[in-house]
């Protein structure tokens, strides 16, 4: 068995787990919940802190990202979604609009002496926002689609995924014009789309 | 703007993929969510590219929450505290939570806290192993080196981490299984060693992590860690 099969088995089956422990939740289940929280708030956590980069407020998009979960786990539906990205996506775009709506200065990795170095190799926290995207292409489809992409498109698709980054601060930081980032955005999405899909990585 | 018209397909799936990656400017986000709560071609190109997009989320570091945010889901949502209890296992029994944390805070914690050793190598030109203990919050806050062949780990404090009154920091190798092994109480000061019995190469082989807890002076009574990990961190090994 490859690395890439183990990998895959392994998610299918933490995967399958938690769509029984939302079954379990949507008919108000609080061992389920608990177990549910207990098996992917970390996850979840990591995903939020990732992004808002400030505990405080990934506790709370955390906190408000269950309750909804309690509230929503019947509108889950497995032939749509897996569960783990069903629940990424409310904590992500619970921590978007955040980022949003306060104007968070997540721009805090472009500061500093090395002005003069090209923006993207400042490094921030540990790998780069690239290699966390190629970390996490962990099937070998993903990862190839992922490096298939031209490096500003790249660039920009990883600081947006990882930080947050909105066009407007993704052109701040890598210094270029609001136009070249936003197509560099659309055709790199664009990329990714048809190669994810063709690939039959996304159900 | 009607955006399930085939003819403007092509602008929803721009729009959704913006959307889902988060680029989309505030007024945009709001907008298409709301279109999305009753168009459901609109909210069907939307979940495609979250899925498409979060697939991309995995290799993001699980970090554990504080108990906090548990106990105030359970509260708000008036849930029943034993019912709905996370604690079946002792924490420090929970090793997925040692590994998944040091792994966390080694990533968010190695630029800052290698960038403060290299200005200042505690000891010599060469330190081939190297250990960024960090908190939940990802700070660095002591970092630990040692060259092979070394009978003691040099600490270095690199925050304003104190043990509190009539307590100790007390460090901890993780194992990949099993329960943690005790290496010693870090001694107060900024730059410090704590002893070790045998080569650093055979104290810390098929260790991972390591691990600081807060216990009583002189160090856990039990063997095990009592009081609460506050820091800890992945081994980097160089040689």
């Amino acid at each position: 068995m490859s690395g890439d099969d183990s990998a895959r088995a392994a998610r299918a089956d933490r995967n399958a787990q938690l769509a029984a422990l939302l079954a379990r939740v949507a008919l108000g289940d609080q061992r389920a919940f608990a177990e549910l929280y207990r098996q992917a708030g970390a996850h979840l956590y990591g995903v939020a802190l990732r992004i808002v980069r400030n505990a405080p407020l990934a506790e709370e998009i955390l906190q408000e990202a269950f309750v909804s979960v309690w509230h929503h786990a019947g509108t889950y539906d497995t032939a749509k979604s897996q569960p783990i990205t069903w629940l990424a996506s409310i904590v992500r775009n619970r921590c978007l609009d955040q980022l949003r709506k306060r104007e968070i200065d997540t721009v805090t990795l472009a500061s500093g002496p090395d002005d003069d170095a090209p923006a993207w190799d400042i490094p921030s926290d540990g790998p780069t926002p690239v290699e966390l995207l190629l970390a996490g292409a962990d099937a070998r489809a993903v990862r190839d689609c992922v490096d298939s992409l031209d490096a500003g498109p790249k660039q920009a698709i990883a600081l947006a995924f990882f930080q947050g980054l909105s066009h407007g601060e993704l052109a701040a930081h890598l210094r270029e014009p609001l136009g070249t980032v936003k197509s560099w955005v659309r055709r790199g999405l664009e990329r990714l789309r048809g190669c994810l899909d063709a690939a039959g990585v996304v159900r | 703007m009607n955006l399930s018209r085939s003819d403007r397909r092509a602008r929803l799936d721009r729009l959704a993929a913006e959307f889902a990656l988060g680029t989309s400017p505030p007024r945009v986000r709001r907008r298409l969510a709301a279109i999305a709560r009753r168009d459901r071609t609109v909210a069907a190109a939307l979940s495609a590219w979250e899925r498409r997009i979060a697939i991309l989320a995995e290799a993001v570091p699980a970090v554990t929450p504080p108990p906090r945010v548990w106990r105030a889901i359970v509260t708000r949502l008036g849930l029943d505290p034993q019912g709905a209890s996370t604690a079946s296992l002792g924490w420090w029994q929970r090793l997925g939570f040692w590994r998944a944390f040091a792994t966390a805070s080694f990533v968010a914690a190695v630029a800052l806290g290698l960038a403060e050793w290299r200005r200042a190598p505690p000891e010599g030109p060469a330190a081939p192993l190297v250990v960024v203990l960090a908190g939940p919050d990802a700070k660095a806050a002591l970092i630990a080196t040692a060259t092979r062949g070394d009978r003691y780990l040099t600490v270095k404090s690199v925050g304003n981490a104190v043990p509190p009154p009539d307590k100790a920091f007390e460090l901890w190798a993780l194992p990949q299984s099993g329960t943690p092994q005790a290496i010693g109480v870090i001694p107060p000061g900024g730059l410090v060693r704590v002893p070790l019995v045998n080569p650093v190469e055979e104290t810390l082989s098929n260790i991972p992590t390591l691990a600081v807890s807060v216990e009583p002076a002189g160090g856990s009574p039990t063997g095990k860690p009592t009081g609460p990990v506050l820091y800890s961190g992945a081994i980097e090994r160089m040689y």
